[in-house]
């Protein structure tokens, strides 16, 4: 069984638990004292990963660290469909790439401020912030022309891909550092799409979405 | 907000500008910002709005906190007909904004008084409006009414609304550009290639949204082009703009005043009113549903009608004077008006008749507020209604309110023939969870009744309204069955409990500090208003439960058939218009 190193209120293992969900892949969690224990930097699990960081898996005996190159492996070895990790793709996987990265960018501020505000951080607030807002500007623009071309998801495919789950924890827990969504409709109805995703995983602060008919 | 409508020069010109600001209507996102079963998030003049749209595509906009916990109603779940609060899930009805359902307390009416604050809307140009404290409608823009107008992407701003209409004109739309004020924040642009209405929301201080409107639709096939085109255009200008807001002093952000709810109104209880016939409704329409069974359509003469909830029932005052009481049969989340069914009765004492007969569309009615004393719990894992002909009126309300929460349910239906089976297209649309059980013998429908209720399993309910023998039955085989009394819901069209009024005795009011004598053929309820105590009542026969009061000391004769046998047996209510007291005193938490 998957193992993986997880911590509750972190948003990147949030990803992992949320694509296992929606794959429906069991694993065991094993918690990680992330906050106050600061145990992801001890050296008993820089043996797992020297750069000290969650999440990490261990499938049988490979281990892979970052959050979304997990993503990158679940999907790929674990999604028949080949729906969330379209790799025969060249143009899509290209797109999925680019907001993969874009990802990186919103973990590196949203995320980040959430840090800062939620477990005291030392880090320059301001400057997270107005980079989330930049980025979700640029985010809620792409999807409103997304919903105008009749399509719901970040990639240009009909059907969500492990881009979306990427984005979608550091957008939807923006509040928690201080960046609001009010300005973003499109963001926030895209957030709801996710919500509705079938085996969709819910966290502390992310509720499921209400049903579009019974 | 504005008491005082003379205008103090003195006093800062922000807060002049709000005050105007508040009477006028402002766009508060696009049509589409309120897609299917979603809440939108939008802020006006500093005061955060929860928009949404219900199924039958009625735009709400309310005050963006659930009255329970203050939480965002904009994080809430938009069910199609009521909006649901994340937090504790109090849930609020679409257009009343009153509160239909508490699941702390699942088994009570929440109180009429626990209702939203809701702000005008309305739809125009592709976008969705509302005022603070304005009326009438959306602004009409004559470029606009005489174009093809055409809503191109709204934009949320970093900077005042003042600062970005004075910069409009550096819209780059392609050659000379000449700028028309229409109003406040509202200017029409005008070049050799397009002609463009702007309206700016003023968002809060420093923050604004631009909605722009193009004057000619384009060419279908062009369209993504066009929105492209003018996306870019206002992105650099918004560039523009918000370099130079970036070096003003950050405005101090608008507080605008939020209406307190008193805490009274919050306890459960609703303030009994005196005015038992406190609403106008016109007959909108009259229809026959069922053989023998008359529909009526009630609208009010002005406004919004009180909250329905599933299980209400509404006094209604006939034109011969009579007063009767009615179940409301609405669909789930139809807010707009009262619907209710009249069977005729053979031996009419002219309540049904006069309904039958001499009521017609257009004329008015005085009717009660809906009083709601049957009850429907949404936390039941299963659930059963049990109707005995016009018994059908609470019970269709009930389903549909089921059906609409997803909730398991069974409605069966007890009637004499199939054309008496009454709003036969909706049972329809219940499909199999409507069953129907026609011309059955009295035996028979004891076995029928039987099958049903012959197990209880934990979490079920059973809801029953019918004719006094068969609820009887129902009732008394439901016990039989282990069914625990608290899962046994009813609802009695008639008393026919011959009344004892013989003895005297006093009643102390704890709370009044008041004790009189209700002498022998008086009621309770009576000598209470005699004592000019509000009480509010409905049937006054002891079938509806309007007028029970707490009992705190002394042992109550009922007479009712609305307490349950474990209320009658604990004391704690009497139905004060025909029980009475077996102790010399009564003590009554009034």
């Amino acid at each position: 069984m998957i193992k993986l190193y997880n911590y509750d209120l972190s948003v990147n293992c949030y990803k992992q638990r949320l694509m296992m969900g929606i794959l429906g892949i069991d694993y065991e969690s094993i918690p990680v004292d992330f906050f106050p224990g600061q145990e992801h930097k001890s050296e008993a699990f820089k043996e797992v990963n020297p750069l000290g960081h969650i999440p990490v898996i261990v499938d049988g005996d490979y281990t892979l660290r970052d959050a979304h190159a997990i993503l990158v492996y679940l999907a790929a070895k674990y999604d028949p469909s080949g729906c969330w990790y379209p790799s025969d793709d060249p143009e899509l996987i290209g797109e999925l790439s680019q907001w993969m990265l874009f990802a990186e960018g919103t973990t590196n501020t949203a995320s980040a401020a959430r840090l800062h505000d939620n477990l005291g951080y030392a880090f320059d607030i301001d400057a997270l912030r107005s980079g989330a807002h930049q980025l979700f500007r640029v985010l809620d623009e792409h999807l409103w022309f997304r919903e105008r071309e009749g399509k719901d998801w970040v990639c240009s495919a009909d059907h969500p891909t492990i881009a979306d789950l990427a984005i979608f924890p550091d957008v939807m827990l923006s509040e928690e550092g201080g960046i609001s969504r009010l300005p973003y409709p499109a963001i926030r109805r895209w957030t709801e799409r996710v919500r509705r995703i079938e085996g969709f995983t819910i966290m502390p602060g992310i509720q499921e979405a209400a049903s579009l008919a019974i | 907000m504005s008491q005082n409508h003379t205008r103090d020069e003195s006093k800062t010109t922000a807060t002049n500008e709000v005050e105007d600001l508040s009477l006028r209507w402002f766009p508060i996102g696009r049509s589409d910002d309120a897609a299917h079963r979603h809440v939108h998030h939008a802020k006006l003049l500093g005061r955060e709005l929860a928009v949404w749209r219900a199924d039958d595509d009625y735009l709400n906009v309310w005050e963006n906190r659930c009255l329970h916990r203050g939480v965002r109603l904009s994080i809430g779940h938009n069910d199609g007909t009521e909006l649901k609060c994340i937090y504790h899930g109090w849930r609020y009805a679409s257009r009343t904004a009153g509160c239909t359902y508490i699941p702390a307390h699942p088994a009570d009416a929440p109180a009429r008084t626990i209702c939203n604050r809701t702000f005008p809307a309305g739809e125009r140009y592709g976008l969705m409006w509302t005022t603070e404290q304005g009326e009438g409608s959306p602004p009409e823009i004559p470029a606009l009414e005489a174009g093809s107008p055409f809503a191109l992407r709204s934009l949320p701003f970093d900077a005042p609304a003042a600062l970005i209409e004075e910069h409009l004109d550096q819209y780059q739309s392609g050659g000379e550009v000449t700028v028309t004020e229409l109003g406040p924040h509202n200017l029409l642009l005008t070049s050799d290639q397009a002609s463009i209405v702007f309206f700016i929301q003023p968002v809060d201080s420093g923050e604004s949204v631009v909605h722009s409107v193009l004057t000619t639709a384009p060419n279908p096939q062009n369209e993504l082009v066009v929105l492209h085109h003018h996306a870019r255009a206002l992105t650099a200008l918004r560039d523009r703009i918000e370099t130079v807001a970036s070096r003003l002093p950050e405005p101090t952000p608008l507080e605008p005043a939020l209406e307190q709810i008193e805490p009274t109104d919050l306890d459960g209880q609703t303030p009994p009113s005196r005015d038992e016939a406190e609403l106008r409704v016109t007959v909108a329409r009259k229809w026959e549903t069922g053989e023998g069974i008359k529909a009526f359509e009630l609208v009010p003469l002005t406004g919004q009608l009180p909250t329905v909830q599933p299980g209400a029932h509404i006094d209604v005052h006939l034109p011969n004077g009579l007063v009767r009481q009615y179940s409301l049969t609405n669909r789930a989340g139809e807010q707009e008006h009262y619907v209710i069914g009249v069977k005729l009765e053979p031996d009419s004492r002219g309540g049904s008749a006069c309904l039958h007969e001499s009521v017609r569309e257009g004329d008015v009615l005085a009717i009660s507020a809906p009083r709601h004393n049957f009850s429907l719990r949404r936390d039941a894992l299963d659930t059963i209604l049990i109707a005995g002909g016009i018994g059908i009126t609470p019970l269709l309300s009930m389903a549909e309110t089921l059906s609409q929460g997803g909730h398991p349910f069974t409605l069966h239906y007890f009637a004499q023939s199939s054309s008496h089976l009454a709003f036969p297209d909706r049972l329809e649309e219940l499909g199999d969870a409507c069953r129907t059980h026609l011309g059955l013998s009295p035996e028979q429908t004891g076995d029928q009744l039987k099958d049903i209720l012959d197990s209880y399993t934990t979490s079920q309910h059973v809801y029953i309204c019918g004719p006094g023998p068969m609820l009887d039955a129902a009732r008394d085989l439901a016990e039989g069955h282990r069914w625990p009394e608290s899962a046994v819901h009813f609802e009695y069209f008639k008393n026919t409990t011959e009344v004892d009024k013989s003895a005297e005795f006093t009643i102390s009011l704890a709370r009044s500090g008041v004790t009189t004598t209700v002498g022998a053929g008086q009621s309770i309820l009576k000598v209470l208003r005699d004592q000019g105590i509000a009480m509010p009542s409905s049937c006054e026969q002891g079938a509806c439960g309007t007028c029970v009061v707490g009992v705190i000391k002394g042992e109550p004769l009922h007479q009712d058939v609305y307490l349950k046998p474990g209320e009658r047996a604990s004391g704690e209510r009497i139905v004060t218009c025909v029980s009475r007291s077996l102790s010399d005193e009564l003590i009554l938490d009034i």
